[in-house]
């Protein structure tokens, strides 16, 4: 009789949350499923009637005289990809030394520096995405320093290029990386490195053998909480990528605000959604293999 | 033959946080034949950790010569130095099983894989881990990682090892088992040990030798019972167990005391005259010295008891009696004897 009032007052309980979660979180991805499977409206809106070729149009088997296939959407997938894993390379390269610097800093200074590090989200995205066109445009800052230092003779095309947007990308997700892989390497313990140099290791093989497998999960962690935001990007693009670097993020953008094709959008992002998903998927497994035999 | 470990006139001086400089390490010396049990005994902050990393080769010396087995260290990286440490919080890899940590060094020499097996085999068999090899790190007790960190140490068959307080962080019992299994190792595998430690028992019971370390400064170097019978100096006397220590002017081959007393003794000037509460006794003792007061207190522990005497020419003096001596009353008289053979005179005046 207890038991089952506990159960109740629980239900109670958890049950409003829960709800509320179903219903503002879920649903309007439920909602963006559902349209994906209906006829785009002539004039924007949808008409509800099933339709597959939403889906065809990418994936290949619409063939018919006002949908068809066009390879363009997997080329503009497959670059999206590309330029996520380069700007998830870049900010690893530049955030994993820096953690290690930082950690070892005197409280103060690593306080300082960890607030440095999140500076930049004090200050609107699209101010500092329009500083990176002062900095790399042909007269800009950048090509200026450069030539007149004499390095280069004719300004350097950085702007409006797939540089650019990992440039651009690599900028604004920096703490996303940092933070992750910071937390890490703070923990790794200092003493583990000089028990392997103890057992004979070189700087090298430490590295290999000791700090690399210490920190993978925080590796793990910041490469895919980089990848999956740059992955859908739309503003890095548009702003620094011009009309030549098409992201996935613009084409969705573009289907729902001028195409105003909500069907078609929809497929695309829901595509988006399930690659980001295996991704995911495969990342948690490689996980679960690279601890290996510590069962718990 | 040249000795296996050879520290001649070592230095160290850090730059502390607030400014100045701290010595660490004062012109330290002492050598180590092979297979001895050597420990390093003093107070925290002396610079015992600080001795075990130059030797390992992680704290370069500002001046001073290590030599292992014949072979100049000083300028040698400690990843190519043939000791190995068992480290104070033992730093097993978390990431790898406890046969991956044991065999990690001869992972790194690229030792024939079939021999690694054997070896882990063996060395977690002779810590008494067998069957233990693929468990995690996280999975084994205190005492079984203590002993991991020690088989991972030893696997690559080191001439010297190196143990910075390897016990602390056991409980009572554990340590006490572990102090006897070190010991056996030792004897077993006829290396040298260099092992630190805070506490004195531990030292007395394990080690074939003490450096006892103040400061920087080896205050003496010797046997258990040479530094518990004849300290050289105060520190050491008062670190190394419980003792009695009064003031004696030297004068004439003789040492006399506040009250009177004489025993025969060379020197001039002022020192110290150490009794340990053990030699001090009930029964009358021909020509040794006699101590008159009052009892302040009694400790009883099973075996013995403790007796706080309040003197008038010494102050509290503590005597250790056995349990089954005449039962002693707080605020009964009681007379203590001490025989002259037991009495030690502190060279070195009375500081
Ligand atoms: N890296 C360092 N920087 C500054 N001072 C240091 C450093 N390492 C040690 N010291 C100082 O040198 C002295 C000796 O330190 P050490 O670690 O050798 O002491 P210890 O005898 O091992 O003490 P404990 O028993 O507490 O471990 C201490 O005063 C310590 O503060
Ligand atoms: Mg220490």
């Amino acid at each position: 009789m207890l038991k089952r009032r506990k159960t109740l007052a629980l239900l109670a309980l958890l049950g409003a949350p829960t709800a509320f979660l179903l219903v503002f979180f879920m649903g309007p991805l439920v909602i963006m499923a559902i349209y994906s499977w209906l006829t785009p409206g002539l004039y924007g809106g949808v008409e509800w009637e099933l339709f597959h070729l939403n889906y065809g149009r990418i994936l290949g088997w619409a063939n018919t005289r006002y949908d068809q296939f066009d390879p363009v959407y997997l080329t503009i997938f497959l670059r999206s990809l590309r330029l996520a894993a380069l700007t998830v390379l870049s900010a690893l390269v530049i955030c994993y030394p820096a953690a290690f610097w930082i950690s070892r800093m005197r409280p103060a200074r690593r306080n300082l520096a960890l607030f440095a590090i999140t500076l930049p989200f004090f200050v609107s995205l699209i101010v500092r995405l329009f500083a990176w066109v002062l900095i790399l445009r042909p007269t800009g800052f950048l090509n200026q320093a450069l030539m007149g230092l004499g390095l280069i003779e004719t300004p350097l095309e950085i702007i409006y290029t797939d540089a650019a947007v990992i440039i651009g990308m690599t900028y604004i997700f920096i703490p996303f990386m940092f933070l992750p892989l910071y937390a890490s390497v703070e923990k790794l313990d200092p003493a583990l490195i000089e028990a392997s140099g103890d057992l004979g290791a070189t700087r090298l093989q430490t590295f290999l053998r000791v700090i690399l497998p210490a920190t993978a999960p925080g590796i793990a962690a910041g490469a895919v909480i980089t990848f999956i935001p740059a992955l859908g990007n739309f503003i890095v693009p548009s702003v620094l990528g011009g009309a030549k670097v098409l992201m996935i993020g613009n084409l969705i953008e573009q289907q729902f605000l001028s195409a105003r094709n909500w069907p078609f959008g929809a497929a695309l992002a829901m595509l988006l959604m399930a690659g980001v998903l295996i991704l995911l998927m495969a990342q948690l497994r490689l996980a679960r293999a690279a601890q290996g035999e510590p069962r718990r | 033959m040249p000795r296996l470990l050879e520290i001649h006139k070592a230095s160290k001086a850090f730059h502390s946080p607030e400014g100045g400089t701290i010595t660490a390490l004062d012109e330290v010396s002492l050598s180590l034949s092979s297979a001895e049990f050597l420990t390093l005994l003093g107070p925290s902050g002396c610079g015992k950790t600080t001795l075990l990393r130059a030797i390992s080769g992680f704290e370069p010396l500002d001046r001073g010569q290590i030599t292992i087995d014949g072979q100049e260290m000083t300028d040698r990286p400690a990843h190519r130095r043939p000791v190995n440490t068992v480290f104070q919080r033992y730093a097993l890899f978390p990431h790898l099983t406890v046969g991956r940590n044991v065999s990690y060094a001869l992972e790194i020499a690229g030792t024939p894989k079939a021999e690694i097996r054997t070896r882990v085999g063996e060395m977690l068999d002779l810590v008494g881990l067998a069957g233990l090899g693929q468990r995690g790190i996280s999975q084994l007790s205190g005492g079984q990682q203590q002993r991991v960190a020690l088989a991972r140490a030893l696997v690559a068959r080191p001439k010297l090892l190196l143990l910075d307080e390897p016990l602390s962080a056991l409980d009572k019992n554990l340590r006490r088992q572990m102090q006897l299994e070190l010991k056996r190792l030792q004897e077993e595998l006829q290396i040298g040990f260099v092992f630190v430690t805070h506490d004195q028992e531990e030292a007395l019971t394990m080690s074939d030798r003490i450096a006892v370390l103040a400061q920087g400064q080896i205050q003496q170097l010797g046997t258990p019972e040479d530094l518990y019978r004849h300290p050289a100096n105060r520190f050491t006397a008062e670190f190394l167990g419980e003792s009695n220590l009064l003031p004696v002017a030297l004068h004439d081959g003789a040492a006399i005391l506040a009250d009177g007393q004489r025993v025969p003794a060379s020197g001039r000037g002022t020192s110290t005259l150490m009794i340990r509460p053990e030699m001090l006794g009930t029964a009358p003792v021909a020509d040794g010295l006699t101590f008159a007061g009052t009892i302040r207190e009694r400790f009883y522990s099973g075996t013995s008891n403790l007796l706080i005497v309040e003197t008038q020419a010494f102050g509290m003096l503590q005597a250790l009696l056995r349990a089954d001596a005449p039962i002693a009353v707080p605020g009964s008289p009681v007379t203590l004897y001490a025989g002259r053979a037991d009495l030690h005179i502190i060279p070195g005046g009375a500081t």
